[in-house]
């Protein structure tokens, strides 16, 4: 009965703002959830609340027996939560591999004494880190491997994107969070990426939650899709269901002269 | 065309020639020989000039070799037009002494280089053109050929002007000088064997850099290895040989640059690893030179129940109470790294400001002098037992400077290549993101403050054993900025760097000793020079490098791609 993620009556405000409003959300492994809602409907926010970025005013949060809130962002990575960025924020003036081997920060535990001496943990520590980076990075095909020692800030948009998420499923998650992965790619792109993360899914069995505006996207990967509004939740379900829901459409059709159109 | 083209320069390189004699430069420095019986320096500065504002003006077009030399013809030209209607106009008698007192027959006669009149505007006219026309068709050489002329004249004004130090190392060495020197310049032989040399090993160099960068990609991972410890070794080595050869007065300044070093590499820890901008780190040099202090020295109010101080009751002397000193700064590193744990940027830079300030107000209040000694300072701290290294004698305390500045140089390079180096460079490219990343983002501020604040005590230690007693002047806020710009001069991040930023930030103001009153003027320009042609500074970590010439290659933003299969 219990989720590997669960949420409730999550809420947050900012000053008169009520982002997230007693929100009540799970996700299992090996399933992928599709966060859908206007601009300003609390999407981030609640991501921010799951990893720790914001503390929640009120509501449970319980991950993989944990309870979540009051824990710190790093803390919340190391019970396996990971996350990417809406705008994409990688080490600009690190190379691709050195992204990625941060990931792998609270899987190792090598101190000053370590680093200073050499020891043999520590060099044998570092080999993995470099073999797990390499394998992260080594999922998106030769897209990344073969610029590991370019700077992140070389990288092509699209590849930055990747990077992102190979940082992130270095940090080896049960649970990765994506913010709206799709944004700025071009239609062939966006398929890749609806293929890469099933991909994700069917071979990492991570539970995914993913924020995207991009329909396309949101239908072609979903297993369960929530529509957010105004901070609360308006509809769960399959994805026919929710884009069939009234209060769905409402949310976006009243909004429809100054949103992106969904 | 050209002749447009050279206005705007040439009148800046002008007015910049006039202002130059009108400060009184120019006669003053004819005084110094650079080519004994020759040219001095005053004149050097001039044809500098010339070469500068040719060279500038013609490196903006993208011409062939006559284009560049004729416009860098123009040019020269200009900038002695310039200096001859100033040097008219103090002839038709316009008196500007009462606000330029240097303006005087003396630099007349510079100007006209010892000649007649008519023949020294002649004379002036002539070299600027020729010298503009040479400095104009520079850009247009190939690369090899450009660099070893530059290489050939830069070398022989650096043996000229580091005369004071090169002869004396010179006759440590029980080598002949007279050849090379006469009256503080170059002899003629001299500076053609200079200028050959110079000019051979560079084009040498250039030309056999295709070839080596080829076989150093080819070279075994093993083989790079043993290159770079040979090298290394060969370097330390260098280091520990010089203050034989270069005898005490300079030892002195190379035990100053150390200690600079010493504070370069904690600062650098600080702000080139973790990214923390910390403009108190004076506050470290002081705990460690007050902490030695009250360790060692007999005016000390630390007493056993005897009355003895520690010294004297044989508890403790610098080598014993050091790492009491480190460690005492590094917990007061971290308990000042405590509250601006969540201060980012500027705002962090100004907390640590004001932390310089309190120790420094601390250290001189009336409130700590029983334990300070408020503004008489500690005296007498004892330069530790001689039998290893007699402290007071600069020629030994460079070495122990230099044992620790390895020792801190080798905490920064194993530090800077781990997990933690990771973890900060993270942090330092993007707090949120790191944290996100699992980083703990408190521990790992606190430990950069801490190691920190550990290397730097040791540039206090060496500095209170160094000069015998410590007062509070001696820990304002320049040295704080000092320590930045040291860093920043020699790249932010790189170790190489830090020793080179010492080296000319602390070293040269010793060196241009010699131009008085100009000193500081002509170390503000090498400075402003410096920043503005080698932002990542002159030893940069390559990684540095490359962000900061980002835009020189194509840029990799509006790249689009197809989908990945």
């Amino acid at each position: 009965m219990s989720h590997l993620l669960e949420l409730h009556g999550v809420s947050k405000r900012f000053g008169g703002v009520q982002a997230v409003d007693s929100v009540d959300f799970y996700a299992d492994p090996g399933e992928i959830v599709g966060v859908i809602g206007p601009n300003g409907a609390g999407k981030t926010t609640l991501f921010n609340i799951v990893t720790g970025f914001y503390a929640p005013d009120a509501g449970k949060i319980n991950f993989d027996g944990h309870n979540l809130v009051g824990l710190k962002p790093n803390q919340i990575t190391r019970v396996g939560i990971s996350r990417t960025f809406q705008a994409v924020r990688l080490f600009a003036a690190m190379t691709v591999l050195e992204n990625a081997m941060v990931g792998q920060h609270t899987r190792t535990k090598a101190g000053v004494y370590g680093a200073l001496f050499n020891t043999r943990n520590t060099v044998s520590e570092e080999q993995r880190v470099h073999s797990a980076a390499i394998e992260s990075l080594s999922f998106f095909g030769e897209r990344l491997t073969p610029r590991i020692n370019s700077l992140a800030s070389e990288l092509a948009y699209a590849d930055r994107r990747r990077l992102e998420i190979a940082r992130a499923m270095a940090t080896e998650p049960q649970l990765l969070l994506l913010d709206e992965p799709a944004a700025g790619m071009n239609p062939a792109e966006k398929e890749g990426l609806i293929e890469l993360i099933g991909r994700i899914r069917d071979e990492k069995g991570y539970a995914i939650v993913l924020i995207e505006h991009d329909m396309p996207v949101i239908k072609g990967v979903s297993d369960r899709v929530v529509a957010l509004d105004y901070g609360k939740k308006i509809a769960e379900g399959s994805y026919d269901e929710v884009a069939a829901d009234p209060q769905v459409i409402a949310a976006y059709l009243g909004k429809a002269g100054s949103e992106e159109s969904a | 065309m050209n002749l447009r083209q050279s206005l705007k320069p040439g009148a800046i390189g002008g007015i910049v020639v006039v202002y130059l004699s009108a400060i009184g430069m120019v006669e003053r420095f004819q005084d110094r020989n650079v080519i004994t019986g020759l040219v001095g320096l005053g004149v050097v500065l001039m044809l500098t000039t010339y070469a500068i504002t040719a060279y500038t003006t013609a490196r903006k077009s993208d011409q062939p070799l006559w284009t560049g030399a004729s416009v860098g013809f123009f040019a020269g030209l200009l900038v002695a037009l310039v200096t001859l209607g100033f040097e008219g106009l103090i002839n038709a008698g316009l008196d500007v002494r009462g606000m330029f007192v240097s303006i005087t027959p003396g630099l007349l006669e510079t100007l006209e280089f010892g000649l007649d009149p008519a023949v020294g505007a002649l004379v002036m006219v002539l070299a600027a053109t020729i010298i503009g026309a040479a400095a104009g068709a520079l850009p247009t050489l190939s690369d090899d050929l450009r660099s070893a002329i530059v290489y050939a004249v830069t070398s022989t004004l650096l043996m000229s002007l580091g005369e004071p130090i090169l002869r004396v190392t010179l006759g440590n060495l029980n080598l002949p000088t007279a050849w090379l020197y006469e009256l503080g310049g170059l002899t003629i032989p001299g500076l053609i064997l200079i200028l050959v040399v110079a000019f051979g090993a560079r084009w040498w160099w250039m030309s056999g850099a295709e070839a080596r960068r080829e076989s150093k990609a080819h070279m075994p991972e093993g083989t790079r290895r043993t290159w770079s410890r040979t090298s290394l070794f060969l370097a330390i080595m260098g280091l520990a040989a010089l203050p034989w050869i270069v005898g005490p007065f300079v030892s002195d300044v190379l035990g100053t640059v150390g200690l600079y070093v010493l504070l370069g590499l904690g600062l650098n820890i600080v702000v080139g690893y973790a990214g923390l901008l910390d403009l108190g780190y004076v506050a470290f040099f002081a705990v460690g030179a007050y902490a030695a202090a009250i360790f060692t020295s007999p005016a000390s109010f630390l007493v056993t129940e005897e009355g003895q101080t520690f010294a004297e009751a044989g508890f403790t002397n610098l080598w014993i109470a050091l790492p009491f000193v480190v460690i005492i700064a590094v917990i007061i590193g971290a308990a000042i790294g405590a509250p601006v744990l969540r201060l980012r940027g500027d705002y962090l830079a100004i907390v640590t400001l004001g932390f310089g300030e309190i120790i420094r107000t601390l250290v001189l209040s009336d409130w700590l002098a029983p334990y300070l000694g408020g503004a008489q300072g500690l005296t007498r701290v004892p330069a530790a037992p001689p039998e290893l290294f007699d402290l007071r004698n600069p020629q030994h305390i460079y070495y122990v400077i230099l044992i620790f500045g390895l020792v801190a140089a080798y905490i920064s390079y194993r530090l800077v290549d781990s997990r933690i180096g990771r973890a900060w460079a993270a942090m330092r490219e993007d707090e949120d993101v790191a944290e996100a990343m699992g980083i703990s983002v408190v521990r790992y501020k606190l430990l950069a403050f801490a190691m920190g604040a550990g290397v730097g005590s040791l540039g206090g230690v060496f500095f209170a054993a160094k000069i015998g007693s410590i007062f509070p002047n001696s820990f304002g806020l320049q040295v704080s900025i000092n320590v930045l710009a040291v860093i920043i001069l020699g790249g932010i991040g790189s170790i190489p760097g830090v020793i080179v930023g010492a080296a000319a930030l602390v070293g040269l103001p010793e060196l241009l000793r010699e131009f008085g009153e100009f000193r500081l003027l002509i170390y503000g320009a090498i400075l402003i020079a410096i920043m503005i042609f080698r932002p990542e500074g002159l030893l940069p970590n390559k990684r540095r490098q490359r962000e900061l010439h980002e835009g020189d290659g194509p840029a990799p933003l509006d790249q689009t791609e197809e989908a990945p299969a």
